[in-house]
């Protein structure tokens, strides 16, 4: 594993319209960290991720992947190393059956045969999705959790060594949520996870970025920046539901 | 076709049956379907012998497939619906006797030919299409056109098409229902106006999935050309069928070849 995998220099990012997206970002991911990426809507989390992968190739600056400069004649290699999960899976979730989706990748890396079923097989299981089930099955009947987790499987299947997710947590079920959070936990990959979910954040994340217009204003320890609501609200976000409720600590029940 | 059954649970519901038909390779039941239906089609006018050993050839298939015969022919019924008009207009043709007029209406002869065979052949070409469909399941019909070295750029088109028209489907139904729940069925005109509007919107929409699913595409090493799989060539079975095939459809056109 590379014990690097991602440093942002001096990022700007400026959409066609002229609204700055991105200015000005520097930031360093070490391997095997989770880090959380917190901000408003429209703060620019999906467009960092988006450079992240080359999508969207730096205006300004620079980004190195792994041992890789972000530019368009390492395109091939990034995208093998950085596996984007998309917030709506069904954007991502493209072929017709579950098992040509996850087989999607690896076949454009030059993956074939036995080596081909052995990858997608594994990404299935490491996702709880049993292959002989799921396989054949359409990708457009399948609830939320499941098309959720099988999106990550087509990545995870490409064997990267960063996984960015955007907003994994949204629009799952108390149930699937918690399932999702066991598995990233599990997955002893470099994450960055862009979120709402704070609680979320502090689950699995040591360490949080929190973006506001284009701009890192925080990067330190999860723990206290989800302690100073002050902060938070000036950003438009709020402490998580865990931090909220002072009455839930027993020392004060203990006074009154 | 396809697109009529669209609301249909599954279209492909006796795909998963063990008969001697499910065990050709979806590519032998493709090229065996569409070598039938060229060959009913292009038969001339009036040839009905033709179609009668071709009938029976089809409808040995129908047996053999044990297909749903009740799903069969209620999917027939619905895609003769749209035939039917088609078919109105041929019974109007000049030439032959003439056997009924009404002003300017008159059913001739050779109008009652033209009508009696492009039923046939539509009916036969559709009971081909509509086992192949009931008993192939689309993705395993993209396969097939894959191995049959259909571009697989064309084919790509063809499976997202078949992906996302259901999410588009869902995402009207939404739009209708979000319109009705607040008050939309004023007047016709009105209502309309508002559909016209959403389909618009969809149109849209669709523009910027189509950009979404693209990154995502990208996202996961895509270079521009669909990758094709090597798929595994036919056995006996299948080059015998598509033999006895070719042999029908030629035993078909060789009744009249005296003539």
């Amino acid at each position: 594993m590379h014990h690097n995998p991602i440093i942002i220099e001096n990022l700007t990012y400026a959409y066609p319209d002229g609204t700055q997206a991105l200015s000005k970002i520097n930031l360093a991911i070490e391997a095997g960290e989770r880090v959380a990426l917190i901000g408003a809507n429209g703060s620019g989390k999906s467009t960092l991720q988006l450079h992240l992968n080359g999508i969207i190739l730096p205006q300004s600056g620079r980004i190195k992947i792994g041992k890789w400069w972000v530019d368009a004649d390492n395109l091939r290699d990034i995208r093998n190393f950085v596996g984007l999960v998309f917030q709506n899976p069904d954007n991502q979730l493209f072929m017709p059956t579950v098992w040509d989706d996850v087989a999607f990748g690896p076949k454009n890396c030059g993956c074939q045969d036995e080596e081909l079923v052995q990858r997608v097989q594994q990404a299935m299981m490491m996702v709880d999705i049993d292959p002989e089930r799921y396989g054949a099955r359409n990708t457009e009947n399948l609830s939320g959790g499941e098309k959720k987790r099988i999106a990550i499987a087509g990545v995870l299947a490409m064997k990267p060594q960063v996984l960015v997710l955007d907003e994994p947590s949204a629009q799952l079920d108390p149930r699937s949520r918690r399932q999702l959070i066991e598995l990233l936990k599990s997955l002893s990959l470099t994450q960055l996870v862009a979120t709402h979910d704070l609680d979320m954040a502090l689950e699995l994340c040591d360490r949080t970025v929190v973006l506001s217009q284009g701009q890192i204003v925080y990067d330190g320890a999860t723990e206290k920046i989800m302690s100073n609501p002050d902060f938070l609200l000036q950003h438009s976000l709020e402490s998580p539901l865990s931090y909220s409720r002072p009455y839930c600590l027993v020392k004060d029940f203990l006074i009154n | 076709m396809l697109l009529l059954h669209l609301g249909a649970f599954h279209l492909d519901i006796d795909s998963k049956q063990a008969t001697f038909w499910h065990s050709l390779a979806p590519r032998t039941r493709l090229l065996c379907a569409l070598l039938m239906v060229f060959a009913i089609a292009l038969t001339p006018n009036g040839r009905w012998w033709t179609w009668a050993i071709y009938g029976l050839g089809v409808l040995g298939v129908v047996f053999f497939s044990r297909v749903t015969k009740k799903v069969l022919l209620k999917r027939i019924a619905v895609e003769f619906a749209f035939i039917g008009t088609v078919l109105l207009g041929t019974l109007f043709r000049d030439g032959g006797e003439v056997l009924w007029s009404w002003g300017i209406l008159r059913i001739t002869t050779e109008g009652l030919t033209v009508l009696g065979s492009v039923t046939i052949k539509a009916l036969l070409s559709l009971l081909t299409l509509n086992i192949l469909t009931l008993t192939t399941s689309v993705p395993a019909l993209l396969n097939a056109l894959t191995a049959l070295r259909v571009p697989p750029l064309l084919v790509a088109t063809l499976a997202s098409m078949y992906r996302y028209i259901g999410v588009l489907i869902k995402e009207f139904q939404a739009m209708r229902k979000a319109a009705a729940s607040r008050n939309l069925a004023r007047n016709n005109v009105w209502q309309r106006f508002v559909i016209g509007n959403m389909m618009g919107t969809l149109f849209i929409r669709t523009f910027e999935r189509g950009e979404r699913v693209y990154q995502a595409m990208l996202a996961r090493g895509y270079q521009g050309v669909p990758v094709v799989e090597k798929v595994p060539s036919g056995g006996r079975r299948d080059v015998f069928v598509l033999t006895f095939t070719i042999i029908l459809a030629l035993l078909g056109q060789s009744i009249y070849l005296p003539y």
